[in-house]
């Protein structure tokens, strides 16, 4: 495009290029444009390794405190599924009003699931279970009373305590039971956690920021002369933009997957000595690591950084360099 | 091609780098613009690649009113002015090749086309066999010469040259005004700023002589005027 010259074939568009060769031509000038960027940065090595390593502590702390949330969710997570009402019923109630209550009970809209563990299965598992076997033999009669589990169709603390309140009601109910408040109390703690989370990685992630700002903005101080040369020959700002915003993307890449790799060295760290603490308590749990999205939102984070804090410095510096 | 209407130029703190200038260079004309040190000629080139904006008066090129150029078109105009500097400004970490593709480069020229337009303007300067060089290894004659490839690689219709010569000794200063020559022979309009009288004597062309901001001569110089 010539503006002083209507005639003047001039540029790239003196060859009359279709839309599709126009499209290629601004593909490969990006990806040329790219890659002198990832070669620029091989020529201040100390700067761009403080700035990737910055970059990657800023990333590797949150991403760690939002793996153990995930996990800490995973374990309460089972227990969550789990809300069960124990109804523990009259002692002098027969089996055929039992039967009856528990119709009663699976006609119940709010209730999902209702079983019965009689008496004397209660015994037999009690026996088994607690180790006073032998002792329990003793006793002439059995003590222990018919209880209903009842799973609730809602699984949420709240509907679950409702509902324990309307069996309670019920007549043959002596006594219903649920015990939740540790699992709110877990729910409060996790809802904590994860919010210093999001504030300890908005604060080091905008340390970050800066710190990459503060790069490209050497960098282009260090370009000055060749700055001023381009604008001389005619380039625009976005085209002598466009190599130091790579130059950001770049620093992305590398601080995002420093923050992976440092992450997972650390789970791979962890996971013997969670080993021997899950098979002491007969657990069955797994050290979750970063799942294929995680990781992908990771480095579309640490690449929008890396752009972002480029786009910063370039946005101030380069308008100021005049020939 | 070129002209400027009572064109002055001010600088805060009441200097005054150019006043009231008036003149027209034709299209495929060739001429010199003179004067000492801090006559003004260095103002004026600046007032065409818009480096400088007029504090009076206007500057067309091919008719078109500069003052009417917004900051975010400045680049294409300066596509369309070759422009030339004392100090030749290279990148000195490219190879001659780069630094003369680097307006190709800027207007989205790739590949083969782009090499066969920077070789033939090495060229015309006589520097083919050093492409691969870089310009820290070049005489001062030679780097500028390669300013010139520079400034003549996507064919500009008008070349300014500020004090090209100036650090080059008279044999040298003589070859790169016969390559100015022989664009303009090839139909580029051509203004050289230039504080060499000698030299611009002997190679009688239309002579502009500033001093302090105002144009005191406008035509030919004849050696014996310049002191």
């Amino acid at each position: 495009m010539s503006i002083l010259f209507s005639g003047r074939a001039v540029g790239a568009t003196a060859a009359q290029p279709n839309l599709l060769q126009k499209l290629l031509r601004g593909i490969f000038t990006h990806i040329r444009q790219a890659i002198t960027s990832l070669g620029e940065l091989w020529r201040s090595p100390l700067w761009t390794l403080i700035t990737v390593a910055v970059l990657g502590v800023s990333m590797t702390l949150p991403t760690t405190l939002h793996l153990l949330v995930k996990n800490i969710q995973q374990v309460s997570r089972s227990y969550d599924q789990s809300f069960e009402i124990s109804l523990f019923l009259k002692n002098d109630t027969t089996p055929t009003e039992i039967s009856t209550l528990v119709t009663l009970l699976q006609g119940d809209a709010q209730v999902a699931k209702v079983r019965l563990i009689d008496k004397a299965a209660a015994m037999s598992e009690f026996k088994q279970q607690s180790g006073f076997g032998e002792a329990l033999a003793f006793l002439d009669q059995n003590p222990l009373p018919d209880v209903l589990l009842i799973t609730p169709k809602i699984n949420q603390p709240a509907a679950a305590e409702a509902l324990m309140q309307k069996l309670q009601k019920e007549r043959y109910v002596e006594l219903a039971k649920l015990d939740i408040s540790w699992l709110e109390r877990l729910a409060a703690l996790m809802n904590l956690l994860q919010q210093a989370v999001y504030t300890i990685a908005i604060l080091l992630l905008s340390a970050a920021l800066l710190v990459i700002g503060n790069t490209i903005r050497l960098s282009i101080m260090d370009k000055k002369t060749e700055i001023e040369v381009m604008k001389l020959v005619g380039a625009t700002d976005a085209f002598i933009q466009r190599p130091f915003l790579y130059t950001g993307i770049w620093l992305g890449v590398f601080g995002g997957f420093l923050a992976f790799v440092v992450v997972e060295v650390m789970l791979w760290w962890l996971r013997s000595a969670i080993a021997t603490v899950t098979q002491l308590y007969q657990s069955d749990f797994v050290l979750n690591s970063l799942t294929m999205q995680e990781f992908g939102w990771l480095m579309l984070i640490a690449v929008l950084l890396g752009l972002v804090g480029s786009y910063i410095a370039v946005r101030s510096h380069i308008k100021a360099i005049e020939p | 091609m070129l002209r400027f209407e009572q064109v002055s130029k001010g600088y805060s703190g009441g200097f005054v780098a150019l006043d009231r200038v008036s003149f027209e260079l034709a299209k495929g004309e060739m001429a010199f613009l003179t004067g000492h040190s801090g006559a003004g000629k260095s103002t004026l080139l600046k007032l065409i690649s818009l480096i400088e904006r007029p504090s009076a008066g206007r500057v067309f090129i091919n008719g078109v009113d500069l003052t009417g150029i917004k900051p975010r078109q400045i680049p294409y105009v300066r596509r369309d002015v070759g422009m030339i500097f004392q100090d030749h400004r290279l990148l000195m970490n490219h190879s001659v090749f780069d630094n003369v593709a680097l307006p190709l480069v800027i207007e989205g020229f790739t590949g083969r086309d782009m090499a066969k337009r920077v070789h033939a303007a090495l060229d015309q300067v006589g520097l083919l066999d050093k492409a691969r060089c870089l310009p820290a290894t070049l005489s001062g004659g030679e780097a500028q010469r390669v300013g010139i490839a520079r400034a003549v690689v996507n064919k500009p219709p008008l070349l300014l040259a500020d004090e090209p010569t100036g650090n080059l000794d008279p044999d040298l200063s003589k070859d790169i005004m016969r390559v100015f020559e022989a664009f303009n022979q090839a139909g580029v309009s051509v203004l050289v700023a230039s504080h060499d009288l000698g030299l611009i004597a002997r190679m009688r062309y239309r002579t502009m002589t500033l001093k302090g901001g105002r144009m005191i001569n406008d035509g030919l110089l004849h050696h014996e005027d310049s002191e």
